[in-house]
């Protein structure tokens, strides 16, 4: 790959920044969009309900675009194996309850089992690859993959196992919209997590040094930050971010399969592109933009039918990359010859 | 990185050896060899467009499905002959190719591969939404179907073919622009490189060669075109053996090919996990495996051992 | 010129080797591939992994109930071993794995492969070979039409695949019938998969309305592998248009999603499923994440392992799985799971076929048995639901023609209940 001196202009400034450094047509363009989304939902109970589905589903995709960004901006690859990880450590927690565990306690569990996961997995797979070549570095993601996905099958079979819904199936009904407890419950319980995850970076030493590591390895490395370590708890919080969408996905899909986080993976791709694969925000953002935009146009686009879906959703996004080549929130690279 | 020509001895070797295995292996394995010369063209195709300038595409898989369905809706409709169907898919795939080179042009590194991403995802899509014409999900059937001999001699015959072409592609003026693109733009552009030219040129070479690949996959599934068969899981198996190939070398793409075409088969044989359905498990381990003992691909060991020879 | 006869020795030596081995090759088998004193060698593709992977209890049964055939001395002393590959549902993987078989194990016949897409990949490279393509566990019309004469699907007969299950357009015009009996003004709504598979249901349900298909208000297609947000959307959809009749003509997960969504949306119409989808299992699990099942319709054919689980063939069901010692399959038929029963009524109907075809066991021989099948009376199929009859002959080319309605009550953990009469010449 072309090896470019680059410069990232105000990449890890504080959140409040960062955001001042958006450039300002997106964000009116957002406003007006919740603007909308919300006069929407006061007219139709189906708006409503679809919206509100959106930003759940909208939140799984933030999660996992989230972990992509996590990932990207310490190591600068992109994790494929994002999706799949997810996938696997939501068996594990379905493991862990058929050995008796509660829905919850499985829940802690398994995040702290994701932890250690995706820090080991840079240490052993990363690592080794990253410096060399980074095209080298993906394909192992690639690889590990096909791997867990194989792991799964093998262990666990292919079709559908059952978790216990962590939010039961009481539905609330609001005016005439009936809407069931497992959206506010996802929504509520990703978002939780992302903030918890922005708070640590922002507001403690690890975060700053987390910041560091991935901004200027060399100077961090002077003033004593440990940057392999810091590489290596990136990729643990983001397979933890992971560990939530996979989590939170499965009751919005009524039962486990191996293919669980596949499409939810592609969405989460076009999130974190869509938002500048540097920018968390975007990536959250831009989630659950995705979410419920989808959601709203299979309801009122007849013409974008079942089959065009994606191929339209990655068309806006390639259209969107064309106008702004490193995603609405991105900042523009600068190489220095 | 030049591109190293093997010594026309070896290659009138590997020549002899092509020509008399069909002969020698049973039917069931011609047909496994001939879906390695398959992932030859294709990694080939990759390879100059990641390899010699450095844009990244995940989307080849696409590319296989447009020459795929071309080859098989000619067929279907006009009985047009087969080898005669390659070379629309070739010409077809090229200017593709060359219309996804143009914005491809704004974009580069990972968002360039994400776009691609985009394009493997959504093209096999299409067949779906216009099914008349395209087939829908069950897709689309030749008119003639084709043995497993016939394969293997198209497969390695359009292998040659296409090797030889970017060989002289390659090492000459465009193979020269394609070098300095990869190496740096910047310097390219200051010595005069047409960069849009060269990148697209590129892009549309890539695109033809996976055109090809793609009709000899449709006719290796008997003939049988349909959405499924070119999913996201396509273009990931051409790039890694693009990947396992590494740069510049010829023997490279193929134990690229070789890899990505043989592994999966084989992968069934192995003792407890192969039997219980874990295929998978085995080809993602062992791609992890090549990769972290081997990131400059087969090329970058040829390479080492090259330089420890004349050490 | 000296010729070097040591080169030339050499060279003789390799061409004449190469010479053998081909020959060898090329020698055809003495008697037929597959078939030996002591042994019958079949084989099947099925989706263990992938998209469709909930269907393995199928070939998983099928393995059982030939185990128990082999404990029994086998047919004509001969016991059957079965290759299953696994194809994850995608054609391309179809048609090498089916090769794996005929060129590599050297099966006798290709039986029980799972899934349209699949057959069809595969179809022509087997009739041209003359190799049984045989009991396909689909229920597309093609298996029936093609096999004397070219069809839509075909251009020419492909008279050695068979299908076995009532086809799905046949069952589609039962609904039809059973909607304009009970609910003559009916706005019905249908979900279905956009494939073959979901196109031909849905034709065969307009075909059933005659001239009241119009009150099809509204016809919602997915893809396989669509999330539950987009069936969901799918379903809300539907009720907008006005539809208080749901058709679901859709693969089990799909189904289940959207049981699931039409009931947290707060909608509750008759709605009918399709019999691949009514498996108790799968209502169970829709059940678990809050759909409403009561008075939902559908179609049986086999036996039901949980209402009937007095029957001779329920309990020889239960027996044959049980020495299997597979616990997670016993429990799953213990669950109502259909899938099994299928598996065993499909495998009993090839065995069936084997024990017709003879001591000389031939492919045109197989072929002959399973198109002149008479499981009726004494020979009847044990799991299939009792009086109905599998059958074929010069005019019927598919084994089971026959439906009854069934309608699920019991809410959460409730079954299906069968009712009303017995639909015969259905497709």
């Amino acid at each position: 790959m072309a090896s470019t001196a680059t410069s990232r202009l105000g990449g890890l400034r504080s959140r409040g920044a960062a955001l001042g450094g958006v450039v300002p047509p997106v964000s009116l363009l957002l406003l007006a969009g919740a603007a909308g989304l919300f006069v929407g939902s006061l007219r139709s109970s189906v708006f409503a309900q679809l919206t509100v589905q959106g930003l759940a589903l909208g939140a799984v995709y933030g999660s996992l675009a989230l972990a992509l960004v996590l990932v990207y901006r310490a190591t600068h690859v992109i994790n494929f194996a994002q999706g799949e990880l997810a996938m696997a450590t939501t068996y594990v927690a379905y493991q862990l309850i058929k050995w008796g565990l509660s829905y919850w306690e499985a829940f802690f569990a398994t995040l702290t089992i994701a932890f250690v996961l995706g820090t080991v997995l840079e240490l052993a797979l990363v690592r080794p690859v990253q410096h060399r070549s980074v095209i080298a570095a993906v394909i192992v993601t690639v690889g590990l993959f096909i791997l867990l996905d194989g792991v799964v099958n093998w262990i666990w079979g292919g079709d559908f196992k059952f978790m216990p819904s962590p939010f039961g199936t009481r539905v609330y009904h609001v005016g005439n919209v009936s809407i069931s407890r497992l959206y506010p419950g996802m929504f509520v319980v990703v978002i939780v997590s992302v903030l918890l995850v922005w708070a640590l970076f922002r507001f403690t030493k690890l975060g700053l040094g987390m910041r560091a590591a991935a901004l200027r390895p060399a100077e961090s490395a002077l003033v004593g930050v440990r940057v392999d370590w810091m590489l290596a708890v990136g990729w643990g919080l983001a397979a933890v971010l992971g560990a939530v969408a996979g989590l939170m996905a499965e009751p919005s899909q009524f039962f486990l399969e191996p293919t669980l986080m596949q499409p939810i993976l592609v969405y989460a791709f076009a999130a974190a592109v869509l938002g500048g694969l540097e920018s968390p925000t975007g990536a959250v953002v831009s989630g659950l933009a995705i979410g419920v935009s989808l959601n709203l146009v299979v309801q009122y686009v007849p013409a974008i039918t079942s089959e065009l879906q994606t191929p339209v959703a990655f068309a806006v996004l390639v259209g969107v990359l064309l106008v702004k080549p490193s995603g609405l929130f991105g900042h523009r690279e600068v190489r220095r010859v | 990185m030049r591109a190293r020509v093997p010594a026309l001895v070896s290659l009138a070797a590997v020549a002899a050896v092509l020509c008399v295995l069909p002969f020698t292996l049973s039917d069931y394995n011609v047909s496994l060899a001939a879906r390695v010369g398959i992932f030859f063209v294709a990694v080939l195709g990759l390879d100059i467009l990641t390899g010699y300038t450095g844009q990244i595409s995940i989307g080849h898989g696409a590319f296989m499905a447009i020459g795929g369905y071309s080859t098989a809706i000619l067929s279907r409709d006009h009985n047009t002959n087969l080898v005669l169907t390659m070379l629309a898919a070739f010409a077809l795939c090229f200017l593709v190719g060359l219309l996804v080179g143009l914005p491809a042009l704004r974009l580069s590194g990972v968002y360039l591969a994400l776009a691609t991403f985009a394009l493997a995802v959504s093209v096999p899509a299409l067949p779906l939404q216009w099914s008349r014409f395209l087939g829908g999900r069950d897709g689309v059937q030749t008119s003639t179907t084709v043995g497993d001999v016939w394969l293997y001699g198209a497969a390695w015959s359009a292998s040659a073919i296409l090797f030889v072409l970017a060989w002289l592609v390659l090492r000459g003026r465009i193979g020269r622009a394609f070098r300095a693109v990869r190496d740096s733009e910047i310097a390219a552009v200051a010595s005069g490189v047409e960069l849009p030219v060269y990148k697209t040129l590129a892009f549309g070479i890539s695109a033809a060669y996976a055109g090809v690949a793609g009709s000899l996959f449709v006719l290796a599934t008997n003939g049988f075109a349909a959405p499924d068969e070119f999913g996201i899981a396509l273009s990931l198996q051409i790039l890694i053996g693009a990947a396992v190939a590494g740069l510049g070398s010829l023997w490279g793409v193929l134990a690229g090919a070789a890899f990505v075409g043989l592994l999966p088969s084989v992968s069934s044989s192995v003792p407890v996990i192969g039997s219980q359905h874990g295929q998978d498990v085995v080809f993602g381990a062992a791609v992890i495996l090549v990769m972290l003992l081997l990131p400059g691909g087969f090329a970058g060991l040829l390479a080492q051992l090259r330089r420890l020879k004349r050490a | 010129m000296a010729v070097n006869r040591r080169k030339l020795g050499s060279l003789v030596g390799v061409l004449v080797a190469t010479a053998v081995a081909a020959g060898g090759a090329a020698a055809s088998q003495q008697g037929t591939p597959g078939v030996t004193k002591k042994q019958i060698v079949i084989g099947g593709t099925f989706p263990f992994t992938g998209p469709a992977a909930l269907y393995k209890t199928i070939p998983a049964a099928e393995a059982a109930y030939y185990a128990y055939v082999n404990a029994h001395g086998g047919v004509f002393h001969r016991k059957i071993k079965d290759i299953t590959l696994d194809d994850q549902y995608d054609p391309a993987q179809t048609l090498p794995q089916t090769k794996k078989l005929v060129q590599k194990d050297h099966v006798f016949a290709v039986v029980g492969s799972l899934g349209t897409a699949p057959i069809l990949s595969t179809w022509t490279y087997l009739n041209k070979r003359k190799i049984p393509q045989v009991l396909v566990a689909t229920g597309d019309a093609y298996w029936g039409e093609c096999a004397r004469h070219k069809c839509a699907a075909s251009k020419t007969a492909k008279p050695w695949t068979m299908g076995w299950q009532p086809d799905y357009p046949g069952e589609a015009k039962v609904y039809a019938k059973y909607i304009l009996k009970t609910k003559p003004h009916a706005k019905i709504g249908v979900l279905y998969q956009n494939d073959a598979y979901g196109t031909n249901y849905l034709a065969g349900l307009k075909a059933g309305l005659g001239s009241h298909k119009n009150q099809i208000v509204d016809a919602e297609s997915y893809s396989v592998g669509d999330s539950a947000q987009v069936i969901g959307a799918h379903v809300v959809a539907l009720r907008a248009h006005g539809a208080d009749t749901f058709v679901i003509f859709a693969t089990p997960a799909p189904t289940i999603q959207a049981l699931v969504a039409r009931t947290l949306t707060g909608w509750s119409p008759l709605t009918l499923v399709n019999n691949v989808s009514a498996n108790r299992v799968f209502e169970l699990a829709a059940a678990q994440n809050g759909a409403n099942l009561n008075g939902i319709i559908s179609t049986a054919y086999l036996a039901s392992p949980t209402t009937q689980a007095n029957l001779k063939g329920m309990k020889l069901a239960k027996a044959i799985i049980h020495a299997t010692g597979n616990q997670a399959l016993e429990q799953s038929l213990a669950q109502g799971d259909g899938n099994i029963v299928y598996g065993l009524a499909s495998a009993w109907t090839f065995v069936d076929a084997l024990k017709h075809a003879g001591r000389n066991l031939t492919r045109p021989g197989l072929m002959k048995a399973l198109r002149n099948l008479n499981e009726s009376g004494k020979d009847t199929n044990p799991f299939v639901y009792p009086g109905m009859t599998v059958k074929t002959s010069k005019k019927r080319a598919f084994p089971m023609e026959q439906l009854k309605l069934e309608r699920w009550s019991g809410g959460a953990g409730g079954d299906w209940h069968t009712f009303g009469k017995l639909y015969s010449g259905v497709h």
